[in-house]
């Protein structure tokens, strides 16, 4: 569960307040807001990049509000993917499990399983340079979820991805995070891929967030 | 279809590239000039060894004959015109140019500009080897006229029987007309022909002092650009990534050492050493340390801006993604920050290693200029100006220029390409 409750965030000049918001386990709830609006502030928040000044974020039933973002257990998938420029991709893969010590065999399982359900085996030895926008983007979803985080945040993963790809990448994205039984929180400023995508909709509109309700198509 | 886009027209772009290049042109030529100028200035080759000045001073008579000189024939001489010469008349010919020449009569006559004025020519013969002693591996050459060379100069000999010069020998000891030097076993010498005294660069590679300099030169450059990026890089990372109050002002006081100038740099060194312990200035102070102090002190700035930028230009957001994989900041930093700044770690070393070597103010007022002790490259060409030798001046700087064209060549090839092209 994701749970924020009357959260208050600065932002230079920017005061962003009583920004609450609810998603039940393997819920897959879709954050939406006009560009500028503070959807990545509330996201930031969440995953602990950036300080709160007021409110409570609950991850699972657990305060989280002061904690590192490393403690806090949530994959983060950035805009333009954000890969390592100067790691191949099975160390993108593999970079939380190195960094907690995990055993060797277990890292090469798990990277080898991330690698098919997302398409990606035939890249493992390549550096992002040269990677296609899709591309990217699977090996950001890969990264975050390598260590099997029980929640999500995704700031506009799709957005800059070509038409003709985004259907694809849809359903390799929904697919994927309901197989891995994770809680995802996906900002997007684009009505069809709200559409496509989320369970629950939020819109973040004057700095009020308001749920729009259960997506039914 | 005809409109007010028919009669519109954009003047000519050339003239505005035409500026670009000229501006940009004249600094790069002025760059290539400078450099060709110092190799070619320098005269590679081998020199006689000249006598002592045998013109007297006079005056020109008011008519117009000239004063007369008195050479040996078939003997080399050097000469050299002053400011009222026109030249001298040698066998019909009036030669002008200075140089060295064989006379080929037993008189010559100097050709005055100005009727009356002084005599300001100079010729100076050419001095031969008249006897060779070898002593226990000692050879001492006998010349009939005074040679003027000193102790540690480099001179070369030439057997009668050899077409070719027998090595490059440092004087170990001189008279007037005498000087020893220790002959090698390999050696062939039996009686010694003709003496010269070989070009400036080699006289200066062959010099102990010189090697003493370019070896502290390299090593001490070392020191500081480790020094310096050991400090820079946790300088650059702060002040790329948090703030806190009073940031400005920091940054002020980073710059400092780039803007005073480095001899106040030196003696405000020097100062403060006198508020240490004894025992710590007696360690630094005038000895090599105070040599890496004062190139640290300037280089380190240079490279602290440079890490700075280096910084500032690797968006937060890997750092971010870094800590939402399980990284604390430390961890963050060297797994992905760190790598992703190899090249600008490159050019802040390399850009603190030139700083470094080319650092001399600071040096001659905190380390002083003791030879074979604080004498970097910078100190050596100083000292040879000082003694007058603008060639040893310009030999030590094209060993200058040869070394930092190295270490651009190897930080280059080791990666540099990232940020230069």
């Amino acid at each position: 569960m994701i749970a924020v409750d009357n959260l208050s965030i600065r932002q230079g000049d920017f005061l962003l307040e009583g920004v609450s918001l609810e998603l039940s386990d393997g819920e897959y709830g879709v954050l939406m807001g006009r560009s500028g609006c503070g959807k990545t502030t509330v996201l930031e928040a969440i995953c602990g990049l950036r300080p709160i000044i007021g409110g409570r974020i609950l991850l699972g039933g657990r305060d989280v509000s002061v904690l590192p973002p490393a403690e806090r257990g949530i994959g983060y998938v950035p805009q333009d993917g954000a890969l390592f420029p100067d790691m191949p991709v099975w160390e993108q893969l593999a970079f939380s499990m190195l960094i907690r010590k995990m055993p060797k065999s277990q890292v090469e399982a798990r990277v080898r399983e991330l690698a098919k359900d997302l398409g990606i085996t035939h890249l493992l030895e390549r550096l992002p340079v040269g990677l296609s926008g899709g591309e990217r983007q699977r090996v950001a979803l890969g990264r975050a979820l390598a260590v099997k985080p029980r929640f999500l945040c995704m700031d506009e993963p799709l957005s800059a991805l070509d038409e003709d790809i985004l259907e694809e990448i849809c359903e390799l994205f929904t697919q994927t995070i309901k197989k891995e039984n994770v809680t995802a929180l996906h900002i997007t400023h684009s009505k069809a891929e709200a559409a496509r995508l989320g369970d629950t909709l939020f819109h973040l509109v004057g700095g009020q967030l308001q749920k729009v309700g259960p997506n039914e198509e | 279809m005809s409109g007010a886009e028919d009669n519109y027209r954009v003047s000519s772009d050339r003239p505005f590239l035409l500026v670009l290049a000229v501006l940009g042109g004249s600094y790069l030529f002025l760059i290539v000039a400078m450099v060709v100028a110092d190799l070619i200035f320098l005269d590679y080759r081998d020199r006689p060894v000249f006598g002592p000045e045998i013109v007297e001073a006079s005056r020109y008579p008011g008519d117009a004959s000239g004063v007369k000189i008195t050479l040996e024939s078939s003997r080399r001489y050097y000469y050299q015109g002053g400011r009222n010469e026109l030249g001298f008349r040698m066998g019909g010919n009036l030669i002008k140019k200075d140089g060295v020449f064989d006379a080929v009569e037993e008189e010559v006559l100097l050709v005055s500009e100005t009727p009356e004025g002084a005599v300001t020519a100079s010729f100076r013969p050419e001095v031969r080897v008249v006897d060779i002693q070898l002593h226990e591996g000692v050879a001492t050459l006998r010349m009939d006229l005074p040679h003027g060379l000193l102790w540690g100069e480099f001179i070369r000999v030439r057997d009668s029987g050899s077409e070719f010069w027998d090595g490059v020998h440092e004087i170990t000891d001189t008279t007037q007309d005498e000087l020893s030097f220790v002959v090698g076993e390999q050696s062939k010498i039996v009686n010694a022909l003709s003496l010269s005294r070989p070009n400036p660069l080699i006289q200066a590679l062959r010099s102990r002092d010189i090697q003493f300099s370019i070896k502290l030169s390299l090593v001490s450059c070392t020191v500081t650009t480790l020094l310096s990026l050991w400090v820079a890089i946790p300088i650059g990372y702060l002040m790329s990534r948090f703030t806190f109050r009073g940031k400005a002002f920091v940054d002020t006081l980073l710059d400092i050492p780039v803007v005073l100038p480095p001899l106040v740099v030196g003696l405000s060194l020097l100062i403060l050493f006198r508020y240490v312990p004894d025992w710590l200035s007696d360690a630094v102070v005038y000895k090599w340390p105070a040599v890496v102090l004062a190139q640290f002190m300037v280089a380190c700035a240079f490279a602290v801006r440079t890490m700075r930028v280096t910084f500032d230009q690797i968006p937060h957001r890997y750092e971010q993604v870094a800590l939402t994989l399980g990284c604390n900041r430390q961890q963050a930093f060297w797994r992905v920050v760190l790598p992703q700044a190899r090249g600008g770690v490159l050019a802040a070393g390399t850009l603190a290693w030139a700083r470094a070597l080319g650092e001399f103010g600071p040096i001659l007022v905190f380390a002083g200029a003791t030879r074979q002790k604080t004498e970097v490259l910078p100190t050596s060409a100083f000292l040879e100006l000082q003694a007058g030798r603008t060639e040893g001046m310009l030999a030590v700087s094209l060993i200058m220029i040869a070394t930092a064209a190295l270490v651009f060549v190897v930080a280059r090839t080791f990666g540099m390409k990232r940020i230069f092209s």
